[in-house]
């Protein structure tokens, strides 16, 4: 044990310094440098950076596409939220609660799709929604439906919610799993005591699994939101490219148009600014409003 | 009582399998049109190829670039998860083992990281990378990656080392072993299971990754596979080559679905603990 304090202190400097080094050249001064473009009217050759305060924030208010962008945010948001908790909260407390043989197949082929790329997953459902080939319009086609055949991601009002199916699809193996954990954990002398005093199904579920769930639940639907606001703008690039007409321009998409194909660097990272403020903001009063005592029996 | 049971087990598991085919079905249409030939896709979807020809394979591999980028993804994905484990393994270790002031400050700077949105920083890295002139760079993306999984994996290898008792550091350190031999030959052969869950997580998210690599990289000759698949994906609007589009994807599938059956526990274990953070 003899060792110097100078050891102790090169030792730990040989754990910390290179990770934080390269985590703040990366990670940290990105962000901040990122703030700092967004007062700037820049197009990215050095010349002509021209410092216009917040002009850039000016020109977001009034921006007409921005109000659509962060629309079509919230609306993946919410639709996910609830497409994904439903269905995974049924599938784990049906591969949990009634014992189905076969539980440990669904698991595993239920959870592939969230180890896939994105890339594979948004262009197999554009071919699922494929006017021709798709098995949407050939499946309304063969049930007499024809004339609600259309093209789904051509479509202004079809594109952005035919976005949701895909991500739903991709989502749900990792939260059913997650509540799965969150089910088992609860004991199974307080379902049989709750068999006796004649609960039912249903009763069992919002009285007993419901409340002890309850932090797998709320760590579901905030992860949701946050991989969303941050990340929605990738299927959106596959899939649709933010049209047609911007029906399915998302706050992400914009940017990466603004700031890598329209060359406005300055405009391009203030909307980043708005993505970071909306994504925290919307996690605080997430955290609030789903904050419950913690339940035990 | 018992018969309303078993009724009940037929109508549940209706929804589940509705559900595996609806996840299976474009996975196999994928397969089995990168068999056929553009006129078998458009005439038949459903059908079994009339011969399996691996034609389209060939074509995907050497006309469409996915021959080079499988390898560059491979490349990224290789350097990534190996760098990513060096930057985050001894970090992890000092947070865990070592007492010093600002350990916990630290913890949560890596840990708040895993919440904020990276777009805002894809554009000061861009001009970044482009000042060192490493644009286009794969070694250069290999190290961004690294860096953007360092507080997942830092955060999963922390609770892991939690569960591991301290005896074994302690009497090595009695023995005289430096703190180096320490985490090099003592902790790290304990944390194998840690560290194995950690760089699959990573090496699946680096194979899979796009945006930046869409960004970052500009030439054929470096893509990755995720910007060739979305270029040939954007081109057979043009070239219809359909058959070589699902063949593309298919060679890019595979390797995942191989880490799968072999790592399944891990992938799972790991994803759903990286997800439990808030």
């Amino acid at each position: 044990m003899v060792q110097s304090k100078r050891q102790k202190y090169l030792f730990l400097l040989f754990c910390l310094l290179p990770t934080l080094v390269v985590f703040v050249i990366f990670t940290i001064y990105p962000l901040f440098n990122g703030l700092y473009l967004s007062f700037f009217d820049w197009s990215g050759t050095g010349s002509v950076k021209t410092f216009i305060g917040l002009g850039n924030y000016k020109e977001l208010l009034h921006d007409p596409i921005i109000p659509k962008t962060i629309w079509h945010d919230y609306f993946l948001v919410v639709t996910k939220v609830i497409g994904i908790m439903i269905i995974a909260t049924f599938f784990a407390v049906a591969l949990t609660q009634l014992k189905v043989k076969e539980a440990p197949l669904y698991r595993v082929i239920f959870f592939f799709p969230n180890i896939m790329s994105v890339v594979i997953i948004g262009i197999l459902w554009q071919f699922i929604y494929n006017p021709d080939l798709g098995i949407f319009n050939t499946g309304l086609k063969a049930i007499g439906l024809g004339s609600w055949t259309r093209p789904w991601l051509g479509s202004m009002e079809w594109s952005l919610p035919s976005l949701v199916l895909p991500s739903v699809w991709a989502g749900i193996g990792l939260f059913m799993l997650m509540l799965m954990g969150g089910i088992m954990n609860v004991s199974k002398s307080l379902y049989e005591a709750a068999e006796i005093d004649g609960a039912n199904q249903w009763q069992q579920f919002w009285r007993l699994t419901v409340p002890l769930v309850w932090p797998q639940i709320k760590t579901s639907i905030l992860y949701i939101v946050i991989t969303t606001l941050n990340g929605s703008f990738v299927i959106v690039q596959i899939m649709t490219q933010g049209g047609p007409n911007n029906a399915t321009q998302v706050m992400g998409s914009y940017l990466y148009q603004k700031a890598f194909q329209e060359f406005h660097f300055g405009y391009g990272a203030t909307i980043g600014v708005m993505i970071l403020i909306l994504s925290l903001a919307t996690v605080l009063v997430l955290q609030f409003l789903l904050k419950r005592e913690k339940v035990e029996y | 009582m018992k018969l309303g049971r078993i009724l009940m087990k037929t109508v549940i598991r209706v929804p589940l399998i509705i559900w595996a085919l609806a996840v299976l079905y474009p996975i196999i249409w994928m397969f089995l049109g990168a068999f056929k030939s553009n006129g078998e896709i458009f005439a038949s979807p459903w059908s079994l190829p009339k011969v399996f020809n691996f034609h389209n394979f060939v074509s995907a591999w050497t006309d469409f670039n996915i021959g080079t980028s499988f390898l560059n993804s491979i490349f990224v994905t290789v350097l990534g998860t190996i760098l990513s484990l060096c930057f985050a393994l001894p970090t992890s270790y000092a947070i865990e083992r070592l007492q010093f002031r600002g350990s916990k400050v630290l913890f949560n700077l890596y840990l708040s990281a895993m919440m904020i949105p990276m777009v805002l920083g894809w554009i000061p890295l861009f001009f970044l990378l482009l000042k060192f002139h490493m644009i286009d760079n794969l070694w250069a993306l290999s190290l961004i990656y690294a860096v953007t999984q360092i507080p997942f994996s830092v955060f999963i290898l922390t609770s892991f080392l939690g569960t591991i008792p301290k005896q074994l550091e302690e009497s090595a350190a009695i023995d005289g072993l430096s703190p180096y031999g320490i985490l090099f030959r003592i902790v790290t052969p304990l944390m194998m299971t840690g560290i194995i869950t950690v760089s699959i997580m990573n090496a699946v998210n680096f194979w899979n990754e796009y945006f930046m690599a869409m960004i970052f990289l500009q030439t054929d000759e470096h893509h990755t596979l995720g910007v060739a698949m979305d270029l040939m994906n954007q081109q057979a609007q043009y070239t219809n080559a359909w058959g070589a589009l699902f063949a593309g994807l298919s060679i890019a599938i595979i390797p995942i679905i191989i880490v799968y059956a072999i790592f399944q526990r891990q992938i799972t274990k790991g994803m759903t603990e990286g997800a439990v953070k808030g």
